[in-house]
């Protein structure tokens, strides 16, 4: 008795010492939070429509998923999506859940470098910690592979990171995706993927000389997009003068077909490839419901 | 002014409005590829809706757009792109000349693929439509769900893939075989700026 008392208080000593609080202080083995409640075929769900497996793949180079993407050539220098397996040095296998949460949701690096906006965590800052830890749970049953297929090329000043704290603070908003009351779930679930998780607004909203997305043209498009490729408009009267409809809409992003029999180009079959196609039924009409009556105003307009 | 912003607008910036755009300058084998292009666009375009359940399948007619499509892949596709085949106006990219056989195989899988649409034409529709469902005994339950061709990678044309077991997938299914593979090839040889 009078031992365990002399540990607590000895325990209670080191625990000011530190600056730390016992209410936070674990105790017994650290848990895995991922292993604890993580849903790992949830979280691979997540990640398809999320398109971390798109970008962060280059089926056609004959590497094994996620061990990182094609070169993603823009403006400023060549990004290269780095590799995401469970390996300890070339992937993210020595990550916590924390860093990856904080990696995902906020563009910090688990050395607390910034992360250049090639990678969209503005669109991830909604996820729930729910969906991070089926996410984990996900990324950890990647096979390791000890794969390290290039690093970004820069130029300057786009090499220095520090710069990007600028970026930040300036830019590193997504669109809202929080539920609005008077609407519908189909619409409301709709917003949730086309503002977040799934990000459309990465390539068709224009972006700045300094690749932040420009307020005033939400989903109005791109010309400007890497590899000289394009974007078109998505608001809702672009799509109705174009004549899409809900069904239309949600069949071109399973199987990757428009109405008048041609397919997307410019990128977009390699979303609906390794992004939509994915998705349930249920998801896709949600995001073409929202897509058609997108009320989500263009700041600046 | 209607046609530039309907271009623009997205929906029709690719293939067959810029095709049609195109045909009145080309000539030779760039303008019978084109044609070729056209007619597949066509069959797809025609039974589209049945597939994605705007309208009742009709197997005679999915039939016939699947021969269409079988008709002018393979080799019928690969004759219509000799090397160096650019004349203006095309959509061709010259990596397919760089890439051939990358080509070569997409040209092939396609006319598989619509083989196996045509087996498939009188199959019906997928119930729910969602793949991880339809093909949960090939996808759940892996540890190693995240890597190695499952639900976290492969997404390429599945190895060993036969018009015999394309025919047996519910018809939506393998309309998407085609379909992945006509996306698989423009996303990667056709020009897709104005």
């Amino acid at each position: 008795m009078r031992r365990s008392l002399s540990i607590l208080s000895g325990l209670v000593a080191l625990a000011a010492l530190g600056g730390a609080s016992l209410a936070v202080w674990p105790i017994g083995a650290p848990p895995k939070p991922a292993e604890r409640d993580g849903d790992a075929q949830r979280g691979a769900y997540l990640a398809r429509a999320g398109g971390c497996i798109a970008c962060h793949s280059d089926p056609g180079s004959g590497h094994p998923a996620l061990t990182g993407g094609a070169p993603i050539k823009t403006a400023f220098g060549t990004f290269i999506p780095p590799n995401l397996t469970a390996h300890e040095t070339a992937g993210i296998g020595a990550w916590s859940i924390g860093d990856f949460a904080r990696a995902v949701r906020q563009g910090v690096a688990p050395d607390g470098s910034p992360y250049y906006p090639a990678f969209p965590y503005a669109f991830y800052g909604h996820l729930s910690d729910q969906d991070i830890a089926d996410l984990w749970a996900a990324f950890q049953g990647v096979p390791a592979q000890e794969l390290i297929v290039g690093t970004n090329d820069l130029g300057f000043p786009f090499n220095m990171r520090a710069g990007l704290k600028l970026w930040r603070a300036a830019f590193a908003e997504g669109p809202p995706t929080e539920p609005v009351a008077d609407r519908s779930e189909v619409w409301n679930r709709g917003r949730w993927l086309v503002n977040g998780l799934a990000h459309c607004g990465a390539c068709h909203t224009d972006r700045n000389l300094v690749g932040g997305r420009r307020p005033g043209r939400y989903l109005a498009g791109s010309d400007d997009l890497p590899d000289g490729d394009n974007a078109p408009p998505i608001r809702p009267d672009d799509l109705a003068e174009a004549g899409w409809t809900v069904s239309g809409l949600a069949y071109a992003l399973k199987s990757g077909i428009m109405p008048d029999g041609d397919t997307f180009g410019s990128g977009m079959g390699e979303v609906v490839r390794h992004g939509t196609q994915w998705l349930t039924d249920a998801d896709r009409t949600a995001m073409a419901v929202f897509l058609l009556d997108n009320t989500t105003p263009a700041k600046g307009d | 002014m209607t046609f530039r912003k309907l271009l623009l607008g997205g929906a029709a910036i690719t293939g067959l409005t810029a095709a049609a755009f195109a045909h009145s300058g080309a000539t030779g084998v760039v303008k019978q590829r084109m044609e070729a292009m056209k007619s597949m666009g066509e069959a797809v375009k025609r039974i589209r809706p049945m597939m994605a359940g705007e309208a009742a399948p009709d197997a005679a007619a999915i039939r016939r757009a699947a021969r269409t499509i079988a008709a002018e892949s393979g080799n019928a596709m690969l004759e219509k792109f000799p090397q160096g085949s650019m004349d203006d106006p095309t959509e061709a990219l010259p990596r397919i000349w760089e890439e051939w056989g990358r080509f070569v195989a997409i040209a092939d899988q396609l006319e598989l693929a619509a083989k196996g649409l045509e087996r498939a034409a009188g199959n019906g529709l997928t119930v729910d439509g969602h793949m991880m469902d339809s093909q949960s005994g090939m996808m759940g339950g892996q540890s190693g769900m995240m890597g190695g061709g499952m639900i976290m990678g492969g997404d390429g044309f599945p190895d060993g893939m036969t018009p015999e077991r394309i025919g047996r997938m519910p018809v939506d299914r393998a309309f998407m075989m085609v379909t992945q593979t006509c996306s698989a090839c423009h996303d990667r040889y056709r020009q897709e700026d104005d």
